[in-house]
């Protein structure tokens, strides 16, 4: 029986979990995809389905199969893989003013993937201090249970499934997008703002179109916040801040 | 895998783990060290800068298309705008997801 206590945590999980469905778009046909590249690279589907679970970074897990296969020495494939998954250093610290006291969390912090970051980062002042964990538990678990099935699913038939149904691998990722402009919207608040992230969102378009993926996100953050600051040289921002 | 292929696995999983949660940490115990004061003025200012423009920036990557052509692009832009008007209308946070993919898939399927 559930005591009337556990109910605020309880719906606070399943906030969490509806909140991140918007995720499942993005994550499930790359997880497919990861799920199939691996296999054809002569991985089984076991640790296939180990290396979503354990690694849980999407660009570094493509990057590790394609340097493996490719035969590169294993230090060298461990040294890429860090240095890709090197931008989430940043995520925790951004978090942390909103983190209430708990042991979950750092059990909690093994899903803190770039989209969670950006949900929990708009969510965590709206929400309740006591629903924060419970919130962040739904939507963590939520996208990596998706990540670890879309990985299964794309291990045992990938290949059919992007044969019969093409569209939804070309369709459904725009949910990312999407998530994120929705979660970008209500940050336009100043020219000083529209300025600092109109030039993150352009630098990373062109460096992606460049096929400067992994670089795209640090360097365009980076320039996003130099622009930031050239805009109003010497004037600060703290009244923004929250905005 | 081979031993040594596992090793590579787990050293990655740990370390991708260490620098999610471990800056985490860093910074729980530098703000329980200015306790009292506001937690975000507490803060270094780049630092509450780079959140949003980290968000900024995957936005600026996801928006490339899987099919870089003319159709991939109308569908992106008609999906941004859909998701766009929707969530002026409604400030909600899936509705307008679905309304861009479903925008974005129409546009997609119409012209290719």
């Amino acid at each position: 029986m559930i005591s009337d206590a556990a109910y605020p945590h309880r719906s606070a999980w399943l906030a969490g979990v509806r909140e991140a469905l918007p995720l499942l778009g993005g994550y499930i046909p790359v997880a497919i995809s990861f799920g199939l590249i691996a296999i054809q690279a002569g991985f089984s589907a076991w640790e296939t389905i180990a290396i979503s679970t354990l690694v849980y970074a999407g660009a570094s897990q493509f990057l590790f199969v394609g340097m493996v296969a490719a035969g590169a020495p294993l230090w060298l494939v461990v040294i890429m893989t860090l240095l890709i998954n090197a931008r989430h250093v940043v995520y925790g610290p951004n978090l942390a003013p909103w983190l209430t006291p708990s042991r979950w969390w750092p059990w909690l912090a093994h899903g803190l993937t770039d989209q969670v970051f950006a949900l929990a980062l708009t969510r965590f002042p709206q929400l309740p201090a006591n629903e924060r964990v419970g919130w962040f538990t739904g939507a963590m678990l939520l996208a990596w249970f998706s990540w670890i099935g879309g990985t299964a699913l794309g291990a045992f038939a990938g290949a059919e499934l992007m044969s019969r149904w093409p569209l939804l691998g070309e369709v459904l990722p725009f949910a990312l997008p999407a998530l994120f402009l929705v979660l970008l919207a209500p940050r336009f608040t100043s020219r000083q703002w529209v300025i600092a992230l109109g030039s993150a969102i352009t630098a990373s378009l062109l460096l992606t179109l460049n096929g400067l993926n992994n670089a795209a996100i640090p360097t365009a953050a980076a320039l996003g916040c130099l622009c930031f600051y050239l805009v109003k040289p010497g004037e600060k921002a703290g009244a923004e801040r929250n905005a | 895998m081979h031993d040594s292929l596992w090793l590579a696995v787990v050293a990655i999983a740990v370390g991708t783990f260490s620098m999610r949660f471990l800056p985490m940490l860093w910074m729980q115990r530098h703000l329980d060290k200015h306790d009292g004061q506001d937690a975000i003025d507490v803060m270094p200012q780049w630092l509450s800068l780079l959140g949003p423009m980290m968000i900024a920036a995957m936005f600026g990557g996801s928006l490339v298309p899987n099919s870089v052509n003319l159709t991939g692009w109308a569908a992106t832009a008609c999906g941004v705008l859909v998701t766009l008007l929707v969530w002026r209308r409604t400030l909600s946070l899936g509705l307008p997801v679905l309304a861009g993919v479903f925008a974005y898939g129409a546009v997609f399927i119409a012209f290719r």
